[in-house]
């Protein structure tokens, strides 16, 4: 019976024939699926969704008929770093840390630090610099949060680049996440969960990342032969015999070049994609494999590693590690350079752990925090017989009872993120074209794309609730209804009335901006503290501002 | 309180060029000016300090004495000559050279080979069993010092009892005793143009959440209003560093300074947090240069000021270091190392008897190591938490804060 709560969504005269002990209204349906498949509510959404059918705006969301949003293609359209390629990004990149070197090397103390000073000035008034790229990156995925129609692609792309977390301030990494977040992620967000795996496993960012670019076979310095030398970013170093190519203008083949390359260079393996890949990406840390198995895939994914020359991935042979191996029990001969990797990637996409693993994530995404057993089960069940269509298996959880449960209901604290986008949407605010926006989230806890370690953010409760991040919430949401934050113009004639009548104004405000859900608790504390308030338009800021950093907001 | 606090600081100068046998924190003239102020609650205070992504503890504190050492890092050890002798067998990293004056003056002990019982090699696991306190058990609600806070008698009346610094409340401070996180104390609060707005919004925004909120938000908001009071009255950030102090400018260094005010401010701190990133060094770790020597520049910078700014205040607090694990014993081939087992603990300041490598010490030949690969671990890092809690902040309840714990070995670091 609990089946048949979203078919309630279809049209407002259904639910009036909800049976007793389910209490989901079409309202209700509406708000829970703009809290979980999208960034809140914007105003009047709630009401216009329950009117379409909120199944058939799911449908919408998960790609069966197309979302048409021209005007979030013309803003696409204004973000240079959508345009740029990888190969420009690493020249930029690689065009600052020469003009660094050269700045570094100045042997007067003063005049360095004017030349460092300067080339700092230079980068951030340049509006195409790597450093307003970065900042462009986090501006469009602030725009896209709150203004795009695909919501559903906004909140998965989130998902998946936290499940498969780059540090974009590691190294080359900073001329490679665009890409890697455009479309590797992006891209492949609502396609097959496989290629998604090897899109990743083969982006320059994750190579670079977990260190697999760097990562060759055992004792392989013997098939080095004289080569391309040079120096690369921080945190890494070339591998010549991988093609690095010289991106510093140092004769690649003077001796004391060689020499220095030889001798940093890699001599053996690096465990650290492999380990993640497993523990992280595919299996989880208890999907049953062991030490033995982590060597042997950091074996075979020998030789995948990065080709500076273009900026991309290359599979080099001569440092790949061609013995036998054994993972998870299945044998790879070693015969098969490349393909081997494959197998793997393939294999690991299609294991039983990797589905409960991965699916179990996307419910604790989708549904709670502890994500319920029956939702996984109906997830996993789905991507069996999808062969692992992120689109199929997401579509389960939200046609899984758990996703309707009344326990699940508003049962999720937002994250940052999620926070700052759904207040913007809240009260029609527009994001500006400065990453100012993005930095308030980075306040509150969230950079966005900086998240140093493998993991990615959190998606729980424990992980954003605690005394100094809800104090910043509050004084973001004070800011934001008042108009004066930097990086969001808002108009609230458009959501919530002017009017002298504080008892209409508030109950506006709990349905503009809380969904109807306002406690009375909270009305009359509202209420209470804008009695002193003799300027509506103060008014007015200050209760949106109390409703924004109050309790009932902060959960979805 | 402007007359004793300079009283106190020209001691505390004093008491830093004092060398003897005792540690450098027990000059009793200067400690009874400072108990002049008054303390609201215990006094002593415990500061842990998580190094996230599992440092090499062969690099910090490095086993001179072990061959294997020499042998199995051809590319990243430490240049003999570099080394600062500790006692023969080890040697510190030459970036913690800060750290140093202590170790002479006995504040300084360390605990080697200190890990976890559970053979996990992922940092998110061993992060998750060092900070719940128990080793493969993942169900455990609750961190462990946190555990600790709940015994009711002391620090009931301040929410400072257990604060943490970073954005983040850390899993070791999770669970049902009151437990702050602060980002940053200058920002800690309500914002408003003038103060009267500040107080208004203060209250509005304690009553909404009172009224309203349930759970984890309630608890914590909760605890925010209650410390925006007393951080009011108290201003702790308009304390200067004393002794001249010199906290750099990084995360940890502010994070410190601003633990140091907290506890200079008398408001009941008993234990804080802090953790600092970047041990995970996988490629090109570097030696006496390099990517682990600046991170252990920044931590021993931060630690020198932070013990040399609290001066003679240090005999009622306790740093200690702490890191989900160790890392292999052989460099792997990009000059880095992979993940381990094993590794190093710095306790330091109170009454810790310090000057000392506590632990057995496992060897590094390949069949000393764990799994043929790692530094075995001899001591579990529950026994060294127990007796800091000990020997430092008072009798505690070793069972109920590590369930399943029951018998601690003696490290003795506090005898």
């Amino acid at each position: 019976m609990r089946r048949l709560i979203p078919v309630l969504g279809l049209g407002l005269s259904l639910a009036a024939s909800a049976p007793a002990q389910v209490p989901m209204t079409a309202i209700d349906s509406a708000r829970h699926v703009l809290n979980r498949l999208a960034y809140g509510a914007a105003p009047g959404q709630i009401d216009a969704i329950a009117h379409e059918g909120v199944l058939k705006w799911v449908d919408r969301q998960l790609g069966f008929n197309d979302v048409h949003d021209p005007a979030l293609s013309d803003l696409e359209r204004s973000f240079d770093v959508l345009q740029v390629s990888r190969l420009e990004m690493q020249q930029m990149l690689q065009n600052n840390q020469a003009k660094n070197q050269k700045a570094q090397a100045v042997g007067d103390s003063t005049t360095r630090q004017k030349l460092l000073d300067q080339l700092r000035m230079e980068q951030q008034g340049d509006r195409r610099s790597l450093q307003a790229m970065i900042g462009q990156l986090q501006t469009v995925t602030m725009a896209r949060a709150v203004e795009s129609d695909h919501q559903l692609d906004e909140i998965l792309a989130d998902f998946w680049t936290n499940h498969f977390n780059v540090f974009i301030n590691k190294g080359q990494d900073r001329a490679y996440f665009a890409d890697y977040l455009e479309k590797t992620i992006r891209g492949h967000a609502l396609g097959r969960f496989d290629d998604l795996l090897i899109a990743t496993a083969k982006s320059p960012a994750m190579l670079f990342y977990l260190d697999n670019a760097e990562s060759v076979a055992d004792g392989s310095d013997v098939i080095l032969a004289a080569g391309r030398a040079g120096r690369g970013g921080r945190g890494i170093f070339p591998n010549p015999r991988a093609g690095v190519f010289p991106p510093n203008g140092i004769d690649p083949m003077s001796p004391t070049a060689q020499q220095q390359a030889k001798a940093r260079a890699p001599k053996g393996l690096n465990e650290n994609y492999a380990r993640e890949l497993m523990e992280l990406h595919t299996l989880g840390v208890d999907g049953g494999y062991t030490q033995q198995d982590v060597i042997a895939v950091a074996r075979i994914l020998t030789g995948w590693t990065i080709d500076r020359r273009n900026a991309s991935y290359t599979f080099r042979d001569p440092v790949h590690d061609n013995l036998p191996k054994i993972v998870l029990g299945q044998k790879f001969d070693g015969a098969h350079a490349e393909d081997e990797g494959m197998r793997l990637l393939k294999m690991l996409a299609s294991e039983p752990a990797t589905m409960h693993h991965v699916s179990a994530q996307l419910c604790a995404r989708f549904v709670n925090d502890v994500a319920p057993d029956g939702c996984i089960d109906d997830a996993v069940h789905a991507w069996k017989k999808s062969n692992g269509d992120i689109r199929e298996v997401v579509r389960a959880i939200l046609h899984s009872p758990d996703f309707w449960a009344a326990a699940n209901v508003q049962g999720k604290v937002k994250t940052p993120l999620e926070f700052v986008a759904s207040a913007l949407r809240a009260v029609g605010a527009t994001p500006d074209s400065t990453p100012r926006l993005a930095q308030r989230v980075a306040q509150l806890g969230e950079p966005l794309f900086q998240h140093a370690t493998p993991d990615g953010y959190g998606e729980r409760q424990q992980d954003w609730v605690n005394s100094g991040a809800l104090l910043a919430r509050m004084n973001f949401a004070v800011q934001l209804a008042s108009g004066r934050m930097p990086g969001a113009t808002v108009n609230l004639d458009n959501v919530v009335p002017l009017t002298d009548d504080h008892a209409v104004l508030v109950e506006a405000i709990n349905t503009a901006v809380l969904g109807g859900l306002m406690s009375s608790q909270t009305r009359q504390t509202i209420l209470k503290e804008i009695a002193d308030v003799p300027d509506p338009r103060m008014a007015r800021a200050l209760a949106v501002g109390f409703a924004i950093g109050g309790p009932e907001f902060q959960r979805q | 309180m402007t007359i004793n606090r300079r009283a106190f600081m020209k001691a505390g100068g004093l008491a830093l060029v004092s060398l003897g046998a005792d540690p450098i924190f027990l000059d009793r003239a200067a400690y009874a000016l400072t108990s002049a102020r008054g303390a609201v609650a215990g006094k002593k205070t415990l500061v842990c300090l998580f190094q996230r992504g599992a440092v090499d503890g062969l690099s910090m504190i490095v086993p001179v004495g072990d061959p294997w050492y020499w042998q199995e890092r051809q590319r990243i050890a430490l240049p003999k000559e570099q080394l600062i002798p500790l006692d023969g067998m080890f040697g510190l990293h030459p970036r913690l050279a800060p750290l140093k004056p202590l170790w002479d003056q006995h504040s300084l002990a360390i605990v080697h080979a200190v890990g976890s019982p559970s053979t996990t090699r992922s940092h998110f696991d061993a992060q998750d069993y060092m900070e719940s306190g128990t080793p493969d058990v993942k169900s455990t609600p609750s961190g462990w010092a946190n555990r600790y806070c709940n015994h009711p008698e002391e620090h009931s009346s301040t929410p400072f009892r257990a604060v943490a610094f970073g954005p983040q409340l850390p899993r070791t401070l999770a669970g049902s005793a009151p437990a702050l996180a602060i980002d940053d104390l200058r920002t800690f609060g309500m914002r408003a143009a003038q103060a009267s707005g500040e107080q208004k919004l203060t209250r509005a925004f304690e009553e909404l959440y009172q009224g309203a909120a349930t759970g984890l938000v309630a608890s914590s908001s909760a605890e925010s209003f209650e410390a925006i009071k007393m951080l009011k009255t108290a201003n702790p950030t308009l304390i200067a560093p004393a002794n001249g102090a010199n906290y750099g400018k990084n995360k940890l260094a502010t994070s410190l300074q601003q633990i140091a005010q907290l506890i200079k401010s008398d408001l009941g701190v008993e234990i804080a947090f802090v953790d600092v990133g970047g041990w995970d060094t996988h490629v090109n770790q570097g030696a006496d240069q390099g990517q682990l020597a600046g991170r252990l520049d920044d931590l021993a910078g931060a630690l020198g000021a932070f013990t040399t700014d609290l001066g003679e205040r240090m005999r009622d607090v306790v740093v200690i270091t702490m890191s989900e694990f160790g890392r292999t014993v052989k460099e792997n081939g990009t000059s880095g190392t992979d993940h381990g087992h094993g590794t190093a603990m710095m306790i330091m300041g109170g009454n810790v008897q310090g000057g000392k490598v506590y632990g057995k010490w496992p060897g590094l030949a390949p069949e000393q190591r764990y799994e043929g690969r790692d530094l075995a671990v001899t001591t579990d890092f529950r026994s060294v938490f127990s007796e800091v809690l000990q020997g430092h902040l008072g009798p505690a309840n070793i069972s109920q804060i590590f369930p399943g714990f029951d018998r601690p070995a003696k490290v003795g670091m506090f005898s």
